[in-house]
């Protein structure tokens, strides 16, 4: 047996080595804009990273079917991280070394701040579709994102119940940033507003059961949920068991709510959010529309913003003159910010018409989808 | 005796074909990345390879040599790399060097995390088997409990670990060292007279403990020091990763470190290095190629691999066709060949003598039983 | 009062769990890891036949058609090679039956949890409190099975066969007791139970995923212990136990977000000041 470990272990080092060979001296120069970017295509979180890759994939083929920029295509590298950490350093590593020159970063929050830190040293441009945590672009020059910001959901949601309900509760998931993000922005808001609260808080890793917080906002109007539509499906459902008819209000991390409940829940459920599938709005429609025929079923709001997301990085090359299909990614980030940051850039999206400051956040107008009886 | 000769004597660099290999394997990378011709992936790579060994080697000792099943051993890396890079952060205004603070942060990683070994090895004294492995998990999940809802590791955004960020291509080649320091020790440990105890203990704790062997500060030392090692592994994982989640540790970590040491062979260090190494690549590997419902193959790859190296392993009815299939058989027969005479194997003898001893048949009722319900005394040191 | 009810209702189907872990721990020897992870394969078993005609009960009774057949299965084709073999490779396979049920349920099904309807069974008005009805159902079925469960083993044959089993294998097999139909049994009952326990789980969390059945049946197992592994009424006692503790925990905001730890420190402190548990036996370790 040593023997046979002896040659495994030299045979193991020497296919190492040259696997590591291989890597090199491949073709560096592009016949494409090649955009980056890593979600949870795998594990828990999976739903959310398909969604953006199905919405930035159309977007690329809507954008490559018109001409591309100046004739030059887009090629979209969307790689797994199962929404972790570790996982997104090692995918940005990968995208870098295929030759990504601009981003869509990653779909998570977690998985983001991983991805913005490695990012955020070499400068290189992205912007989140979906990861809200306010540090990911704090201090970053080429951070941006799509979606709204997690304190300012929270501070929105606070004025919104504020004055509208007497008893307010909150339940909020305290091993998850998303939530807790949220709710801390929610908290300090509610304080300023001198309007008081209940707050309940569940670990969604190991417990499903949410008896005990039900109980304890039971006699509340509305109860807050700054958490993902799985788990309010399950309150929900716990309120009618409960016998609590208080209304449900969430975040957009609620979109998608409506699959999870059936006829028996009676509570309003309404929640923030910049996307609307049944939408008016003209791009919207559109891009409802293509998305259906592209995939068979109705987007939701990661894939719109992911979409939006592909289109503001076009936008911006667009206005900024991109012109060179081997352009450096330092070089495309400083134009692109530059672009994106510009006064009268607005993007008519699929999530509204949006702006961006040089703080990397996105300014659009959020809306109320209700949804029950 | 000469300080010199002692040292030789106690340090002997036994086995040398696997620091030669390592060795050897560190040389042709660092060369290479300095000069440019490894990207950034494969530094990355070879990061998770380093610690991963460390996470495998270390876990061996506690299965492999002392026969307890450990559960847990994400949790003592995530201990590692919370405190260990929380320091790390802390020093990083006071030292300007990054790789001496990674050095500190180690350390002080490996303690941190060894002193929960040093707790966790308290109810192995007592407990075996099934319990043992169900209390290493629930410290698994308590740690990573606690550890999440700490506002000062920065709670469920995670611990943020943006100063101390060493690059791949340098970081490589510490994990390496580390690896290399980590074997010197362990391969060193497992020959020396303690070794032999520790696997005394592993093949009958109550004739080891009739032999005169100190079970409890073995048990203890055995803990103590998987930990310190899975906790200087989660101080590099913390150095190459940004933000450390608690969510990384879970579980299925321990079972990923678990499966690596379960393939490479229990108590076979070489096996557990190798298998460290293919798994991470194959994980590496599939990241891109497996998308979708599609990765729950990963899952089912673990599963048979648990499965069906531990049926064919220890299977009572399988013995006869592995004895066949053995290298050592293959080998025999192949000398049978060549040579007419019997070849005294010393490995055969030994093997011959059934090392679980009836013990009933043999002595009466002299020797007491370690009885679950009485505290058995420790002899001296361990247990306060 | 009411707290105490939740965590009655959560306890009932932990103590449903632990039920099955116990048998088979109690007769087999042995930690059933993937005890868990059948209860999810049962949940699924529910979920695809209320998709396909809608009927839970028709769900149900598949269920525990699927789970039976499953545990039995298992038992045979990865445990059974490895009787009398160390325990620490047992509990190994074990990890990997587990792993391989939820790898295939989420080849099959999917990561995605899917929500299911239950049938709500209403309220009833106990007193002054309001209390959820399929609580009610599922204590007094967790009480019918234990009483069951002790009836069986202790007056019928193939009951007194595995308490044979149980003390000693070796003996029991040259009494004339056939110890690989008797195991085989043992897992066929633990894993009928473990269709119960889905149904009943299901009613408190109406959503299905590969993951499931992992930390209740983690959980129901630290409810073993609490209650004394191997012991029937044990398992019960520590499932109630262990729900209430686990909603009184969670109803105080302070250390709502401990609970987990809280549990599991538990689980070791019961372990290191009385591993038998509440109504263990206790047994001496043989060489």
């Amino acid at each position: 047996m040593k023997k046979f470990s002896k040659v495994a272990s030299l045979i193991l080092a020497a296919a190492l080595i040259v696997s590591c060979f291989a890597g090199c001296g491949k073709d560096t120069s592009n016949k494409t804009y090649i955009i980056g970017g890593t979600g949870p295509l795998t594990g828990d979180f999976m739903s959310y990273g398909v969604s953006v890759k199905n919405g930035a994939s159309l977007a690329v083929k809507e954008i490559n079917e018109n001409g591309g920029l100046n004739g030059v295509k887009f090629s979209l590298e969307m790689l797994d991280d199962k929404g972790a950490p570790a996982e997104a350093s090692t995918a940005y590593d990968q995208l870098f070394d295929k030759g990504m020159q601009i981003s869509i970063g990653s779909v998570t929050s977690g998985a983001c701040q991983a991805f913005a830190a490695k990012a955020a040293e070499d400068g290189l441009f992205f912007i989140t579709p979906s990861a809200s945590t306010a540090t990911i672009i704090e201090n970053r020059e080429t951070a941006f994102r799509v979606c709204f910001g997690d304190p300012d959901q929270g501070i929105l949601s606070a004025r919104e119940l504020a004055g509208k309900y007497e008893n307010i509760g909150v339940i909020y998931n305290s091993s998850d940033p998303y939530s807790t993000g949220v709710f801390d922005a929610f908290k300090a808001e509610m304080k300023t507003l001198n309007a008081s609260f209940k707050d309940q808080s569940f670990d969604d890793e190991n417990d499903k059961d949410f008896s005990a917080q039900i109980e304890a906002l039971k006699d509340c109007d509305v109860i807050f949920l700054p958490i993902y539509y799985d788990v309010a499906g399950l309150i929900a459902k716990t309120c009618v068991s409960k016998g609590c008819d208080a209304d449900l209000f969430g975040c957009d991390g609620l979109d998608g709510v409506a699959d999870q409940i059936d006829d028996t829940v009676t509570n309003n459920i309404s929640y923030i959010t910049p996307f609307d599938v049944n939408s008016t709005n003209a791009t919207t429609a559109k891009f409802v529309a293509a998305y259906k025929a592209e995939y068979g079923e109705s987007p939701d709001q990661f894939a719109a913003d992911g979409y939006d997301a592909v289109y503001a990085i076009y936008e911006a090359m667009k206005a900024a003159g991109v012109n060179d299909v081997n352009i450096s990614y330092d070089e495309l980030a400083k134009k692109v910010v530059e672009a994106i940051t510009a006064d009268g850039f607005v993007l008519k999206g699929a999530t509204g018409d949006m702006t961006w400051d040089a703080s990397g956040a996105c300014t659009k107008a959020p809306q109320i989808v209700k949804l029950g009886k | 005796m000469s300080l010199a000769e002692n040292f030789k004597k106690t340090f002997k660099i036994k086995n040398q074909i696997n620091y030669i290999v390592i060795a050897v394997f560190l040389v042709v990378m660092a060369i290479l990345s300095n000069g440019n011709m490894i990207n950034r992936s494969t530094a990355g790579l070879l990061v998770r390879i380093s610690y991963s060994i460390i996470l495998a080697v270390s876990l061996n000792l506690v299965v492999g040599f002392l026969g307890e099943l450990s559960l847990g051993h994400a949790g003592f890396m995530c201990v590692g790399a919370y405190i260990g890079c929380f320091c790390a952060e802390e020093l990083n205004g006071i030292i300007d060097n990054r790789v001496l603070v990674l050095i500190i942060a180690m350390i002080i990683g490996g303690l941190s995390a060894s002193v929960f070994g040093f707790i966790i090895g308290l109810p192995a004294l007592r407990l075996k088997g099934d319990y043992l492995a169900i209390v290493t998990l629930a410290f698994g999940e308590i740690v990573r409990n606690v550890l999440k809802n700490l506002p000062m590791f920065g709670g469920a955004k995670g611990l943020a670990t943006t100063h101390i960020q060493i690059p791949s291509k340098t970081l490589f080649i510490i994990g390496f060292i580390t690896v290399l320091a980590v074997l010197f020790f362990i391969q060193n440990l497992i020959r020396s007279k303690h070794g032999r105890a520790i696997t005394a203990i592993r093949d009958n704790e109550i004739a080891a403990r009739a032999m005169g062997i100190n079970v409890t500060f073995y048990k203890l030392f055995v803990f103590t020091v998987s930990a310190f090692f899975a906790g200087m592994a989660g101080v590099i994982y913390g150095h190459f990763t940004n933000p450390v989640m608690y969510s990384t540790f879970s579980y299925n970590y321990s079972i990923e470190i678990l499966v690596m040491v379960v393939l490479g062979g229990m108590g076979s260090i070489n096996g557990s290095i190798i298998a460290a190494a293919l798994i991470t690549y194959i994980n590496f590997k599939l990241q891109s190629q497996l998308t979708g419902d599609l990765a729950a193959l990963k899952l089912l790859i673990y599963a048979i691999i648990l499965i069906v190296v531990v049926v064919f392993n220890n299977a009572p009815s399988l013995k006869p066709l592995k004895e066949k299939l053995s290298v050592k058989s293959l080998r025999k027969a192949i000398l049978r060949r060549t040579k007419t005479d019997a070849i005294y194997d010393d490995d055969a003898a030994w093997n011959r003598i059934d090392t679980k001893i009836d013990m009933d048949e043999v002595v009466s009722t002299d020797i007491k039983p370690n009885d679950f319900s009485s505290p058995v005394e420790p002899e001296k040191g361990g247990k306060k | 009062m009411i707290t105490l009810l939740d965590g009655l209702s959560l306890g009932a189907v932990y103590a449903l769990i632990a039920l099955g872990y116990t048998m088979v721990y109690g007769i087999a020897k042995m930690l059933n890891f993937a005890h868990g992870d059948i209860i999810m394969v049962g949940a699924y078993a529910i979920l695809t036949t209320i998709n396909a005609c809608g009927n839970v009960w028709v769900g149900f009774a598949i269920s525990v058609v699927v789970c039976t057949v499953m545990g039995v299965l298992i038992e045979r084709l990865a445990y059974r090679p490895l009787r009398g073999a160390s325990p620490l490779a047992v509990l190994i396979t074990a990890i990997g039956v587990s792993y391989l049920l939820q790898g295939i349920a989420q080849l099959v099904f999917g990561a995605r949890p899917h929500p299911i309807s239950m049938p709500n069974l209403g309220m009833i008005n106990i007193g002054s409190t309001r209390i959820s009805v399929s609580t009610v159902v599922t204590l007094i079925v967790g009480a019918i099975i234990m009483a069951a469960l002790t009836v069986f083993v202790k007056k019928t044959r193939t009951g007194r066969a595995m308490v044979a089993v149980s003390e000693d294998s070796g003996a029991a097999k040259l009494m004339g007791v056939s110890v690989n139909t008797i195991i085989m049994i043992t897992f066929a009952i633990g894993s009928a139970l473990a269709a119960f326990a889905s149904l009943f789980y299901l009613m408190q969390i109406p959503t299905v995923e590969p993951t499931l059945g992992s930390m209740p049946g983690i959980k129901a197992f630290t409810a073993a212990v609490i209650g004394g592994i191997g012991s029937i009424p044990g398992a019960m006692i520590g499932g109630v136990l262990l729900g209430i503790i686990e909603k009184i925990c969670q109803s105080i905001p302070a250390i709502s977000p401990y609970t987990t730890a809280i549990e599991f420190s538990l689980l070791i402190l019961i372990l290191l000041v009385r591993p038998i548990g509440i109504l263990g036996k206790k047994r001496r370790e043989k060489v």
